[in-house]
């Protein structure tokens, strides 16, 4: 039986396109100390430190976390990095998670970060490597293809990605953290923004930001000490599958299915859409709303862009989604 | 009996990465590159009172942030140094000279430059050795453009 984690601080930084103002030290930095000021610790409290962040190709710093330790203040402590890529933000925390689960450490700072603005990701994940398949110009170009076979098999309206797209950049507002703040985003606006992988147009993509998100967990202990009412991990799960391989269903993904299949049955959810009073779900291009609610249990098979066109997932629906604006108005890669 | 056949080709190809970086350099360094260009030098200044030069952006042992600055002297001691006999085309001068490590009066952690010392033999560990500023200055290390001999006379490079 594992041990209970409760967290106790978070932070991040404002992101922005350019955090000119701040080294990569700084950016982790601004982060892990609001983060460490609102579970009332300094460094000294932390015993160890998990670093997450996407490729190294991407600032071009080899083995981040070694080059981040005297910045979060872990020199002489165990630190660890991680990498999963655009979901690395929630592996970190998970695996800071398991690290007080399994009663290794009392008190971990998690903090996870980009600076895109230090090189171009797109060009990055867009190198066409000999006899490998190749991402067609960035990620968009990648998941157009299954978007596009989503709207045929689910026979969604044309405008469902627009409507979420200017959702979440409505609920930035609200944030004053988020890196876009469209005051004035509307249908239209998004609807006649350049088209750059059909059905994906500019304002339906995420931007690119420079920006940090940490947190401080603690044993079951500490969470009961802790200045202010912490939040307790009540479930966690991963699953894992192939990229690539005939037969795989890419938009609704086997490994995603039954990863929240196995958290639900931990946490004891039956229904998620009525258990759940708000989600936050990586959403990078606005499609992928409807087709994680469906992926994640939300809603039947070809069913959830309804949700999306009754309002459920908006800010005052029944089943909020990304109410901090989510991954289409900030957009740190790793955190 | 089976025909012998071909080997069979493996299959290779060339693949040019070339990939563009930005770096911003934060208020820290910032400033002491910054002060290279008005021919000053200057550390950090660490919780504990030890003056880090090239600076740190926070403190290697407290992890505490660093705001404290102190100018150093343009001269100090040779605490290591490795002589390249043999220089390539990126090295800093066409000539032999040295790589060393040099403890600037005032600070506690020695920076890496390059001496220009014209022959091993006036090359010693605990030399004092001074800056010699480079003309067109930017904001960069290479604003120093080597370190030399303390004890040589001006412009003329005599020994006095």
């Amino acid at each position: 039986m594992s041990k209970r984690c409760a967290i106790i601080g978070v932070g991040q930084t404002h992101h922005a396109a350019v955090r000119k103002d701040l080294s990569i030290s700084g950016v982790v930095r601004e982060a892990a100390l609001r983060a460490l000021e609102d579970a009332g610790m300094d460094w000294r409290d932390i015993e160890a430190v998990v670093v997450g962040k996407a490729p190294d190709i991407i600032e071009g710093v080899m083995m981040p976390e070694l080059f981040l330790a005297e910045a979060l203040g872990c020199v002489g402590k165990p630190m660890f990095r991680v990498h999963t890529a655009g979901s690395v933000g929630g592996s970190t925390a998970l695996v800071a998670a398991h690290l007080v689960q399994a009663g290794i450490h009392k008190r971990v700072l998690t903090v996870a970060f980009e600076k895109q603005s230090e090189s171009d990701t797109t060009w990055a994940i867009t190198p066409n490597i000999p006899f490998q398949p190749p991402l067609v110009a960035g990620a968009g170009g990648y998941f157009a293809p299954i978007i596009r076979s989503y709207i045929e098999r689910s026979k969604a309206p044309a405008d469902i990605g627009i409507r979420v797209a200017v959702k979440d950049r409505k609920n930035a507002l609200r944030n004053p953290y988020a890196h876009l703040h469209l005051e004035d985003v509307s249908m239209e606006m998004v609807e006649n923004s350049p088209m750059l992988w059909d059905p994906i147009r500019y304002l339906e993509c995420c931007p690119s930001s420079d920006g940090a998100c940490a947190m401080v967990l603690s044993d079951e202990k500490g969470g009961d000490a802790a200045p202010k009412p912490p939040a307790w991990v009540h479930a966690s799960a991963m699953r894992s599958e192939p990229t690539m391989f005939p037969g795989r269903n890419q938009i609704n993904p086997r490994a995603g299915r039954e990863c929240a299949a196995a958290l639900y049955k931990q946490a004891g959810i039956d229904d998620p859409r009525k258990d759940f009073d708000v989600a936050e779900i990586y959403i990078p291009f606005s499609w992928y709303e409807p087709m994680w609610m469906e992926n994640l249990g939300f809603a039947e098979e070809n069913q959830g862009w309804k949700m999306t066109e009754e309002g459920a997932t908006a800010f005052d629906g029944d089943m909020p989604v990304n109410c901090s604006g989510g991954v289409l108005s900030s957009n740190p890669i790793g955190a | 009996m089976a025909e012998e056949q071909e080997p069979l080709e493996i299959l290779s190809a060339r693949h040019v990465v070339e990939y563009p970086y930005t770096r911003s350099v934060g208020a820290v360094i910032g400033r002491f590159l910054g002060g290279l260009k008005d021919k000053k030098i200057e550390g950090s200044l660490t919780p504990s009172g030890r003056v880090l030069v090239p600076p740190s952006e926070y403190d290697p042992e407290s992890g505490a942030s660093i705001s404290d600055f102190v100018e150093v002297g343009e001269a100090g001691v040779v605490t290591t140094w490795c002589w390249v006999a043999e220089p390539l085309a990126k090295h800093p001068f066409d000539r032999p000279f040295a790589w060393a490590l040099i403890r600037l009066d005032g600070a506690d952690t020695a920076l890496l430059h390059a001496v220009d010392a014209g022959d091993s033999s006036r090359m010693a560990t605990g030399m004092r050795v001074k800056v010699r500023w480079r003309q067109q200055r930017s904001g960069a290390i290479g604003d120093i453009e080597c370190f030399e001999a303390e004890n040589l006379g001006s412009q003329d490079g005599e020994i006095v």
